[in-house]
């Protein structure tokens, strides 16, 4: 167990260093989901009070269009020089090797949503100070379940032709309770809370990252080997 | 050819049943004839949840057991729960229309939750396709299933919780068709329904299966062959081509 | 403990100990190919084995099933007695493994990938801290060592993965054509590690076009074409398929074993 968790923090921090370094996903996939925000903010018009509205959830579209995007990335650095090859020969455990992918996930995709906050308050005009409590609880569970999901089916499509469009196609349909929770846990915290359902919300986001994540643990070495 | 009786019995009972629910049973008293699209509806949706259990289940057995066999039910699971998945969505707008006029209700639960179900397994299938490998395809979709399977309840759940904040309960559930107080007459139709369409999904699942298991043959047929054309081109003179290698060692 | 020499030692075998290499029947398809075809060799442990024959003849295949990386279509191999495709984790704590893409990172330098590699193979942090240093030393790199890989020339990655396979405690070490991008020094080296193996009793199977320079280190060598075995010669390796080869071909041999259940 320990060792299972020094192999789970070597991997993510060998991901974290390459990041930092390189600047491959974090850095493009905030611009892009910054641009997608914009974008959503010219399809629904200049209404302001619609925007406003709408907020909670083009911002968790955009945390999952660049979640893909960022995840797809870090796996792709392991199938550059074949290093995914010398990963999966190293006497370690399959779930280690996930923990370690999905918490590097995890850590890109908070980058992330932290970047994009400050961008839907003034974008949108939402006041998220008033609630960074339940915001950022929201987004931590958010974020941890998107990872969860979208490593364990990363190493599934890693090697093959398609995998661009596939990793999505997989991807988007199972994080879609997800994607409502979520939504909803942000709508009622900016709103105060007024139907006391934000509690609920986030336990359901819970439940979905502990299911996912053990999945994703159990199932990783069916993707990794041949 | 017990599996060819099982299919005119299938036939004729799902025949039989339909006819039944058609002109056997009296039209609903609010809704008219368009009720009886719920014969089809519910045991569809039956199915599909059938079908896509017994993929999770399957794909669990192949990781365990590593036995293809597995395989051939999960993807004869998989297929059949798509197309019921599929007669599910369509029978519903087409009772969605006369009724709540909309072909597509977005804050009605179930639609929800089975549009996500068509989507999850639609991505299964695909994935399918886009692997060669028998072994390396059994293991993506085993883990695919099991991932999807997990989801089902929180996908149910989510958009039970998303709809109970504002909206009132949907009317024309089976639950009100088998609720004790409905006529007996809409009760039988449905079960009878529901029975046609279990045994038709059984003569489905067996025929899927079989087709299944004669791709895998092919398959095996195919590298038998390959393994013995390398056997041949080696004995018709390969080794004149090799450089003689071991005279340099010592 | 000294540290004249750069290897850490294997774990100690039992007298009668299986062969380190086993195959048996051997065969392995992709699509419509077959790469390897009824391939039975045994390799004694602590035997230095080169693999010769020209492109395409399978090398690169045998090593991948050897290394778990490819489960074998029909037949058996077998590494220190352990079944590759029934037990890989086993195999996986035994062999290292030298492929075509050196699997570094480009992104860190070449000591944070050593560090990195130290950790998964499993060494503690004060062995890692001091076998890092010492293996990259070993293969000339000792200057680049803050340097990231992603500004390494061919050659220098190709040492920096051959540093990565004396990391662990291999028992059995599997290089696909370690010469390939090297300089005559790094050559060298290849000729060096190769021996020092060998002195520790390390078994080494080693994919070469380099026949001259193999054949100088190595015990014993393998002939492969069309992923068939067509010479084997020297000590410590055995080809039980030889005759089968040569002679007729049976049908489809009963250790033959399906992928598909009957």
């Amino acid at each position: 167990m320990a060792r299972d968790l020094e192999v789970a923090l070597a991997v993510a921090r060998k991901d974290a260093l390459a990041e930092l370094r390189g600047r491959h996903a974090t850095g493009t996939t905030i611009f892009f989901a910054a641009i997608v925000l914009l974008l959503f903010g010219f399809a629904l018009g200049p209404d302001a009070r619609r925007l406003e509205e709408a907020a909670p959830g083009l911002m968790w579209l955009a945390i999952v269009f660049a979640g893909l995007l960022a995840v797809g990335r870090l796996h792709e650095t392991e199938t550059e020089d074949d290093a995914l090859e010398q990963l999966a020969l190293f006497p370690v455990a399959r779930h280690a090797l996930y923990l370690g992918k999905a918490l590097a996930g995890f850590a890109a995709m908070l980058v992330l949503g932290v970047a994009l906050l400050p961008l839907v308050a003034l974008l949108y005009r939402v006041d998220l100070l008033a609630a960074w409590l339940p915001l950022g609880l929201t987004l931590v569970l958010g974020t941890a379940g998107f990872a969860a999901v979208a490593t364990a089916y990363a190493a599934l499509t890693m090697r093959m032709q398609a995998r661009e469009v596939l990793l999505p196609l997989l991807v988007l349909p199972v994080v879609a309770p997800l994607l409502l929770a979520a939504v909803k846990a942000t709508t009622a915290a900016l709103a105060g809370d007024p139907f006391g359902e934000l509690a609920s919300w986030l336990q359901l986001l819970a439940g979905f990252d502990v299911l996912m994540v053990i999945a994703g643990a159990v199932t990783y070495r069916f993707g990794l080997e041949d | 050819m017990r599996t060819r009786t099982l299919g005119w019995v299938a036939l004729v009972a799902v025949v039989a049943a339909t006819l039944n629910s058609l002109v056997g049973v009296p039209a609903d008293l609010n809704q008219g004839d368009a009720q009886r699209v719920m014969y089809i509806h519910v045991p569809s949706a039956w199915l599909a949840y059938l079908s896509f259990g017994v993929t999770a289940l399957a794909g669990i057995g192949w990781l365990w057991k590593r036995d293809l066999r597995f395989d051939w039910l999960a993807v004869a699971s998989a297929e059949i729960g798509v197309m019921f998945t599929a007669f599910t969505l369509l029978a519903g707008a087409m009772w969605g229309r006369p009724v709540w006029g909309v072909f597509y209700q977005w804050d009605d639960p179930r639609i929800l939750s089975t549009t996500i179900l068509l989507t999850l397994y639609s991505g299964y299938l695909l994935l399918r396709r886009m692997t060669d490998d028998p072994i390396r395809r059994a293991n993506r979709a085993a883990v695919v299933g099991f991932i999807a399977a997990l989801d089902i309840p929180i996908v149910h759940f989510s958009v039970e919780w998303w709809r109970s904040i504002h909206q009132v309960a949907t009317f024309g559930s089976p639950a009100r068709i088998l609720h004790p107080a409905a006529p007996g007459a809409f009760v039988i139709a449905l079960l009878s329904m529901l029975g046609a369409f279990t045994i038709a999904w059984i003569y489905l699942m067996i025929r899927r299966y079989q087709l299944a298991a004669l791709e895998a043959r092919i398959d095996e047929a195919a590298r038998r062959g390959t393994l013995a054309a390398a056997r041949a081109a080696a004995e018709a003179g390969v080794p004149e081509v090799v450089p003689r290698a071991g005279e340099a060692i010592r | 403990m000294p540290s004249t020499t750069i290897y850490l030692a294997p774990p100690r075998r039992a007298l009668e100990a299986p062969p380190a290499v086993a195959t048996g029947d051997l065969a392995r398809l992709f699509g419509r190919g077959a790469a390897l075809v009824d391939v039975s060799i045994e390799i004694e442990a602590g035997r230095c084995i080169a693999l010769t024959g020209p492109n395409g003849a399978g090398k690169t295949t045998l090593l991948r099933v050897l290394a778990t990386i490819l489960r074998p279509t029909y037949g058996i191999a077998r590494v220190d007695g352990i079944d590759v495709a029934a037990e890989p984790h086993l195999v996986r704590e035994r062999v290292a493994f030298l492929s075509h893409a050196t699997g570094l990172y480009a992104d860190l330098t070449a000591a944070e990938n050593l560090a990195f590699a130290a950790t998964m193979l499993g060494l503690s942090q004060a062995e890692g801290r001091d076998r890092v240093p010492e293996v990259l030393d070993a293969v000339g790199l000792r200057a680049a060592a803050g340097a990231r890989v992603g500004t390494f020339s061919a050659g220098m990655r190709r040492r920096l993965a051959l540093a990565r396979t004396i990391l662990g405690r291999p028992s059995l070490v599997l290089l696909d054509e370690p010469h390939a991008a090297l300089d005559p020094d790094g050559m060298a080296l290849v000729d060096r590690l190769l021996a020092g193996w060998r002195e520790v009793g390390v078994t080494t199977l080693v994919a070469s076009h380099q026949l001259q320079r193999i054949a100088a280190v190595a015990d014993g060598s393998v002939a492969l074409a069309g992923g068939i075995v067509t010479e084997v010669t020297g000590d410590g390796v055995v080809d039980r398929s030889a005759t089968r080869n040569r002679a007729r071909f049976p049908e489809p041999s009963p250790t033959l074993q399906g992928a598909v259940a009957p």
